[in-house]
């Protein structure tokens, strides 16, 4: 048996390869070689064509020959995935001796969750919107470029992504928007203001830390329903939509033509919608939500806004093309939450359908409300894992 | 509380996969009943030591603790050869 130790010819594969592959819906099977806890935690979610097994690195030490039996034969390649890369090389050189074609993580399962992937939305004569996603968490952001000047809608913490896509498009950062005091990922607003001069905007409700009941140590513009922006071509316009947080706004961008686009952050989704009960009222909060979702949002959009959401639960979401983004009338087809014809059954199917809550989405609101300030380390912890911002099956 | 034991095996500094892998190895050199302490550096060796022991034969984990050495955590684990 190769120790790990030895040179070796088995190749690596990289993060941004294994989404190429998810998106693509390319046959890919998986072996995560992490002990099961972690791999209970989280790890490599993609779509039909993505096959994950969990055989710990150890029970290869064991029984390797039973092991290696776990891999079904007809696969033509293993990527083998682990924790900081040793035991998925140590395990496809392993593989690779019994003669099944594989590779490992290059880096290890940390550079599946810290992957970050752009591409664009749409691109037209007034301007280009760019999604930016962080597809392990379930995070999406966007970019929106015109005239030279650009907008940022739910920066995530890497904000080097950010700074490479301004680069890219010559445009200078002037408006920096949240949707809402996100729990589920540290916002990187704050640090992309301070770092281009871009102004950063919130609701003045979500700069209160809803359980500890303490203002936010941040620097943000309070913003107003109904306030308007420009941004090169676009003018903006806010929409309050409270019920995931008090203070959640929707930001509908409308060009010249008249054509418009809503990012919703944590309102709705393409296939939910975000959870009232983070804010640790949920059966206060969801009749606040429905009035959101039924009330206040439809008078203000038309059929063909194109929805862009701050998340996704399943990748099937997508456009087939890795894009998150759909039509309202799309979504009113098929989104089951925006068919409730009775507030009560709107209501009963919210308060039975709640996730468990993460203890540490009230830390991560707290790091977003300038309350506490994570260390690399802290801050990569609170955010491992999918989010879990929509309601459950 | 400390464990007695009689042999200790060193892996500061090595990686997973390596100090279960020599733990093995020097659990295969050792009698039935011996305990061995392995001394390790890598944090993700708590929960691995734990998951390999509910599928590895003849192994025994008595005891983990960490323990504070000049700035540095060290894991230190139990394990007892029973066949």
């Amino acid at each position: 048996m190769a120790l790990a130790e030895t040179q070796t010819d088995v190749k690596t594969f990289t993060a941004a390869e294994l989404y190429q592959r998810i998106v693509a819906d390319t046959p890919t099977f998986i072996v995560d070689v992490r002990n099961e806890e972690d791999f209970g935690r989280w790890g490599v979610e993609g779509r039909n064509s993505l096959e994950v097994i969990n055989v710990p690195y150890f029970d290869f030490i064991e029984d390797e020959d039973g092991s290696v039996a776990k891999v079904p034969a007809d696969r033509n390649e293993v990527l083998v995935v682990c924790a900081k890369e040793g035991s998925s090389q140590f395990v496809a050189e392993i593989l690779q001796s019994h003669g099944i074609t594989a590779r490992f993580l290059e880096g290890g399962i940390n550079t599946w969750g810290n992957l970050y992937d752009v591409r664009p939305v749409e691109s037209n004569a007034y301007g280009q919107i760019i999604q930016v996603a962080r597809p392990a968490r379930g995070d999406l952001s966007f970019v929106v470029v015109s005239q030279g000047q650009a907008a940022v809608i739910d920066p995530l913490r890497h904000i080097d992504h950010y700074l490479n896509v301004l680069n890219t498009h010559q445009a200078q950062l002037t408006h920096i928007f949240d949707t809402h005091a996100h729990a589920d990922h540290i916002s990187g607003g704050p640090a992309l203001a301070r770092k281009t001069g871009g102004r950063y905007f919130m609701h003045a409700y979500d700069a209160i830390h809803p359980l500890d009941m303490l203002p936010a140590r941040i620097d943000y513009n309070h913003i107003v329903d109904g306030q308007k922006f420009q941004v090169g071509h676009y003018t903006i316009e806010v929409i309050w939509f409270p019920g995931h947080t008090l203070g959640q706004v929707n930001y509908l961008f409308t060009d010249p033509d008249g054509k418009s686009c809503l990012f919703t952050g944590d309102g709705i989704f393409l296939k939910s919608f975000g959870r009232p009960d983070l804010g640790g009222r949920g059966e206060a909060w969801a009749p606040i939500v429905y009035d959101s979702i039924y009330n206040r949002l439809p008078p203000r959009i038309n059929k063909d806004t194109l929805i862009l959401p701050a998340h996704f639960s399943v990748m099937n979401e997508d456009n087939g093309q890795g894009v998150f983004a759909e039509t309202y009338e799309w979504v009113l087809a098929h989104n089951d939450a925006l068919k409730y014809a009775q507030k009560q059954d709107f209501l009963d199917f919210v308060l039975s359908h709640l996730p468990k809550f993460p203890p540490e989405y009230v830390e991560i609101k707290r790091a977003n409300a300038g309350l506490l300030i994570p260390d690399e380390e802290k801050a990569s912890e609170l955010e491992l894992g999918k989010n879990i911002c929509a309601l459950s099956d | 509380m400390t464990v007695a034991f009689d042999q200790t095996l060193d892996v500061k500094g090595a990686k997973c996969p390596m100090p279960l892998v020599k733990t093995r190895k020097a659990i295969n050199g050792l009698p039935v009943g011996a305990v061995l302490q392995v001394v390790a550096t890598d944090r993700g060796s708590i929960a691995d030591f734990k998951g390999w022991v509910k599928a590895a034969k003849n192994v025994e984990l008595l005891q983990q603790e960490t323990v504070e050495n000049n700035g540095t955590a060290l894991y230190l684990h139990y394990v007892k050869r029973t066949a």
